[in-house]
């Protein structure tokens, strides 16, 4: 399905870039925290792109920069070299709530909001009418199986339904794309795979698409492409195209 | 262990660290500076007193005991500096003949006095004509006479020829009732008008003249020796005063009977050790609220983090930490946060003091000085102790590991809460209030002659429970607000939130203790702020009206003695540039059985033209009302409270005064009809005096001769107008005006002027007012830097941040002042009212200093909102660094 997502070759980036359907380009792009002799390249060198049928899981080992790269993605980070673009989604995605959908890796639910609050939130920031986001809301819950965990306080769950409301909160608002850092790190198998047929099929729903990380061999070989990351550096990708 | 936990302490919660160590500051300073306030104002007071006395001790020469025995005595007696025997014979009368025509007086005083007795004693004479020693004669008998000096008066003598003098010179005996006093005079004895006539000899003279009839007639002669002290005195009034009588005392035992001490100094001493009670009961009312509350603004810095420090507790527990450990390392904590506070404070007092007092001494001496430092500095200690350690103890006993990870969970009602605390104090402030308004607010009792002074500290009970009741109602209140009342929240905050109002209600509410304890805390502050400034500005309006009664009005023109000046001489004075009104008032002395009192004869309809009247002069009605019965019935008399109460008097008695008929020069009795009560009255002296109908006076007497002139300036250019009405009648009348009169009378508590208390007061209330409000904020938006990091993560745009942001900091702010305000104005009436005691005369309607509020109100709003624009700055930061780090 998807063509030649990463390559690490200046032509073919430049032919990404200028392929206006790239919901996310990354262009040789490279970041670096902290400097001197303490600097940490956490990503370097990455020239990829998604296309608004990529549905891929990113692996590598830990501390390899997965992290790293989707936050790139989102536009939370800002790289310290290379070009981050995002064609499709009409520039910098960062303040505009619901288009694409970040589930993070560590938790990430806001305390003093109710689950149905919680997942709420990016709707009514992005100015949806009370009534339809609750009832949104509502229905990710229920998409995810923790319906009647609604009215619960995020302190009250345990660490795997916090993780599925949080990717209840990603699809809720209906993105276009989809970023899943480790939603499954904590769950057992059964509420694993749940969550990878959600999320597959929410984003074939939403015609959405979906970038997974993931340490889960059984959850990235759902997934039909797979991008390999080691050492801050995308190692490989298209090849499994 | 310790170093690691505090190295990650300082490098991780330096924020927090720093604002629990201003709160102890805040402490400390606030203490340190009223301390060297209070020590400050109490040694002004001693000094004062003791500058104000003009002979320290008479000691009065018994009969029968030899004048220079006692002068040995006298002499050895420790602290005596200097002494000089003063010779009282009392005279038939004085005549003189002048111009051709003889004038005579009644009985009189001849004195005494050694050569060097104006050099010890340079504020007991004052001359006014001619040379300064020789034959003296007072102003009023120079007056009587129509003597001047050269001319001759004959000194009457019982059964003895008249012994001619020569006169060289006319004096002012300023100090006249206490050089006349009746050394040995019971307690509370009624005050003897001094004698009419008096003439001063040199010792010599005096002896020639009088030996013989001293020997003939030994009750109209006697010895006073006059004392004069060292006045190395302990700096505490009170101190002094014990002292003092003391040595006065001893010096009686001594003589063996054979001396009475009339002990001015110690008198003076008494009523500035009054004054330094009062002083300390502000002290406690004014300074006290403020160490508490920024013992509160600590505690809830250090408890800002107790969400987390739960949680790290819970950590180390789980990993085997044991509970003393963990103790230890709060208590490292408490003391690294109470000493840097206590250092920091008293670096600030240092600075207040020197702005406030031009020392940075924390009292006047050293000892004081160490003395202040160190208990304030304990006391910062102390709180540092308890707002950390008591929490962290708690937290031991109550949570488990598990629960240590709670943070919003569902919140407890306290059990002071539960058992209505709030209530049964703000009832106990009620029942207090009224039991100490039954007593006449008498917060200090100094009974004449006895060393101890006891002060009501209980009447502090009312205020001091209202404020915490009060406190603890506005907690209540915001819990109820911010938790039941979600919904109003949610609606007051559509417009600055827009769709996002209903979240922001329900995580503010979910979260609402932090912001609860924030009102209740600002709303503590901005009414210490309010009370106490509203204090000081009524204190300050009633120092006014002290010194308009004291003066009269704006200007007062006082005849020269012995003249006499007719009402009509107004005319004169209405047409000096600058002068609005000018009132004729009378001045005549009242015998009421034996009691000598003031009278003074108004104008009823037209004496408010130039001065005030407030309805806190009178009793029995209001000021217009008590004027117009003078005016309608001009028999009427107002009588002081003592006088009623003396003589039994109900409203319409008729009165019988004795007053000097202008004809006779003798006394003739007057009726008046009483009409009701008067305790003080422009001019009039502090104690009791009797008001009445000018007219009604003169026609009695045959004479409508003024005592002064009340000239208003329309409070504008008072120095300059006195100024123009000197000039114009020169050395025919004496004239005062306003400013001179503020600086010189008043209590010495007025004295020390209150000043550098209420600046130290305002400015820490207002450095209160904004920490509490600032301070406790930023640390709660700190606490919660990870909920706009999320938010931010989710796409919240910087208005919807600014709207999270604002929206509490709105509610904080409009909970806290309006509390504070309510507070504030409650607590303001009752301590005024518990307070009368510090006021003179005591005030009919509270100044409230608009201009300070408005200040406090501004720096609050300023400061949340500079915290809320910091912090919406802040959250639009990057956002998953905040998320790593937490
Ligand atoms: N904000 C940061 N400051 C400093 N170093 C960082 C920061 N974020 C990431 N790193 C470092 O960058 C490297 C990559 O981290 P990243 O979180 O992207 O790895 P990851 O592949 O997601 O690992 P994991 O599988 O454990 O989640 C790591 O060495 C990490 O320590
Ligand atoms: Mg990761």
């Amino acid at each position: 399905m998807s063509r030649s997502p990463a390559r690490s070759t200046l032509e073919d980036t430049s032919l990404a870039v200028a392929d206006g359907r790239a919901l996310i380009a990354c262009h040789n792009v490279a970041r670096t925290f902290g400097s001197g002799p303490n600097a940490v390249v956490a990503v370097h060198g990455v020239t990829c792109q998604v296309l608004p049928d990529t549905r891929v899981a990113l692996t590598g080992p830990s501390g390899s920069g997965k992290s790293t790269l989707l936050h790139l993605m989102a536009g939370l980070e800002q790289p310290t070299s290379g070009v981050m673009s995002w064609p499709a989604l009409g520039g910098h995605p960062l303040g505009e709530p619901g288009r694409i959908g970040v589930i993070f890796q560590g938790p990430s639910l806001l305390p003093a909001l109710d689950v149905a609050e919680n997942v709420a939130l990016p709707l009514l920031l992005g100015d949806t009418p009370e009534g339809e986001a609750a009832e949104r809301a509502q229905a990710a819950l229920d998409l995810l199986a923790i319906g009647d965990l609604a009215r619960s306080l995020p302190e009250q769950l345990s660490g795997g339904q916090a993780q599925r409301v949080a990717v209840a909160r990603a699809l809720a608002a209906r993105p276009s794309l989809i970023l899943a850092d480790e939603p499954t790190g904590q769950l057992d198998h059964q509420a694993a795979s749940l969550v990878v047929d959600v999320l597959l099929q929410a984003s074939a729903e939403l015609g959405a698409a979906l970038v997974v990380s993931t340490h889960d061999r059984l959850v990235a070989e759902r997934l039909p492409n797979q991008w390999t990351m080691r050492d801050g550096a995308m190692t490989s990708g298209s090849d499994r195209a | 262990m310790i170093g690691i936990w505090l190295g990650g302490l300082l490098r991780r919660r330096p924020a927090r660290l720093g604002a629990a160590a201003i709160g102890i500051a805040i402490a400390v300073a606030l203490l340190a500076s009223l301390g060297s306030f209070l020590a400050h104002s109490k040694a002004t007071m001693t000094d004062r007193a003791v500058r104000g006395v003009a002979v320290d001790w008479q000691v009065q020469v018994q009969p029968g005991t030899d004048p220079a025995a006692v002068d040995r005595l006298v002499q050895a007696t420790a602290g005596v500096q200097a002494s000089a025997a003063v010779g009282f014979a009392q005279t038939t009368g004085l005549s003189a003949t002048t111009g051709g025509s003889t004038q005579a007086t009644g009985p009189g005083v001849v004195l005494g006095l050694p050569s060097s007795y104006q050099q010890l004693f340079p504020t007991e004479i004052r001359v006014l004509t001619g040379a300064g020693t020789g034959v003296l004669l007072a102003q009023q008998t120079a007056a009587n006479l129509h003597a001047a000096p050269g001319d001759v008066v004959n000194i009457g003598r019982a059964g003895q020829a008249p012994v001619r003098v020569t006169v060289v010179g006319v004096v002012d005996l300023p100090q006249a009732d206490s050089l006349f006093q009746k050394v040995g005079a019971p307690v509370g004895a009624q005050r003897t008008a001094p004698p009419d006539n008096v003439l001063l000899l040199p010792q010599a003279q005096w002896h020639t003249t009088f030996d013989a009839l001293a020997r003939s007639r030994p009750d109209l002669i006697s010895t006073q020796i006059h004392v004069l002290r060292s006045h190395q005195l302990p700096q505490d009034p009170s101190a002094a005063y014990t002292a003092v009588t003391a040595a006065a005392h001893n010096l009686e035992a001594r003589s063996s009977g054979g001396a009475v001490v009339g002990d001015n100094l110690g008198a003076a001493l008494g009523a500035a050790r009054q004054d330094a009670a009062y002083a300390q009961v502000l002290f406690l009312f004014l300074g006290l609220p403020g160490a508490i509350l920024a013992g509160l603004l600590t505690a809830i810095i250090a408890s800002a983090g107790a969400t987390r420090r739960r949680a790290e507790q819970a950590l180390l527990r789980a990993r085997g930490a044991a509970a003393s450990q963990l103790i230890r390392l709060a208590a490292v904590e408490a003391l690294i946060i109470g000493v840097v506070g206590a250092v920091v404070g008293l670096a600030v007092a240092a600075l207040v003091g020197r702005l406030a007092f031009g020392t940075a001494r924390f009292g006047t001496s050293t000892a004081s000085a160490s003395a202040w430092a160190g208990i304030a500095a304990a006391i910062g200690l102390a709180i540092a102790g308890a707002a950390v350690l008591v929490p962290a103890r708690r937290d031991l006993r109550q949570s488990t590991v598990a629960s240590g990870r709670a943070t919003v969970g569902v919140l407890r009602y306290p059990s002071w809460a539960r058992y209505g605390l709030d209530a049964i104090l703000l009832i106990v402030a009620g029942l207090v209030f009224s039991a100490t308004s039954r007593n006449g607010y008498q917060l200090v009792l100094a009974p004449e002659g006895v060393p101890t002074i006891s002060v009501s500290y209980w009447a502090f009970a009312g205020p001091a429970l209202l404020w915490i009741g009060a406190g603890l109602l506005a907690w209540r209140l915001s819990d109820l607000l911010l938790g039941r009342g979600r919904r109003v929240i949610a609606w007051v905050l559509r417009p600055l939130t827009k769709r996002m109002s209903g979240s922001v209600a329900s995580g503010m509410s979910r979260q609402r203790r932090p912001l609860v304890r924030a009102i209740v805390l600002l709303a503590l502050a901005i009414s210490f702020a309010a009370s106490t400034a509203i204090f000081n500005s009524t204190y300050r309006q009633q120092a006014e009206a002290d010194a308009q009664l004291t003066n009269g009005a704006d200007v007062t023109v006082t005849p020269a003695p012995g003249t006499t000046v007719q009402p009509t001489a107004a005319q004169q004075l209405s047409g000096v540039s600058g002068v609005k009104a000018v009132e004729p008032i009378q001045h005549r002395f009242a015998y009421i059985g034996t009691d000598l009192q003031d009278l003074y004869g108004v104008r009823p309809t037209s004496i408010t033209n130039a001065t005030a009247l407030q309805n806190a002069y009178f009793h029995g009605g209001t000021a217009a009302g008590l004027m117009h019965t003078l005016a309608t019935k001009p028999d009427s008399i107002l009588v002081s409270a003592e006088t009623v109460k003396d003589y039994q008097l109900g409203v319409g008695d008729l009165l019988k005064l004795r007053l000097i008929d202008a004809v006779t020069h003798q006394p003739r009795m007057v009726a008046f009809h009483y009409v009701g009560v008067v305790s003080e009255f422009p001019t009039a002296p502090k104690d009791s005096f009797f008001v009445a109908n000018a007219g009604y006076v003169a026609q009695q007497t045959g004479s409508d001769a003024v005592g002064a002139f009340l000239v208003d300036t329309g409070g504008q250019h008072s120095a300059a107008v006195a100024q123009r009405i000197q000039h114009l009648l020169g050395s025919a009348a004496t004239v005062s005006s306003i400013g001179t009169v503020r600086k010189s009378v008043g209590s010495s508590l007025t004295a020390v002027d209150l000043a550098g208390l209420t600046r130290v007061e305002l400015s820490f209330a207002l450095v209160l007012a904004a920490a509490a409000g600032g301070l406790v904020f930023a640390l709660g938006l700190s606490e919660r830097r990870r909920t706009f990091a999320i938010a931010r993560a989710l796409g919240a745009k910087p208005r919807h941040l600014r709207g999270m942001i604002f929206g509490e900091a709105g509610v904080l702010t409009v909970g806290g002042l309006v509390s504070g305000a309510v507070i504030g104005w409650v607590l303001s009436q009752m301590l005024v009212k518990v307070l009368t005691g510090v006021f003179d005369p005591p005030p009919s309607v509270i100044a409230v200093p608009w201009l300070y509020l408005g200040a406090v109100l501004g720096i609050t709003v300023v400061a949340l909102a500079g915290v809320s624009a910091a912090a919406t700055r802040a959250a639009r930061g990057p956002a998953i660094s905040v998320l790593r780090e937490l």
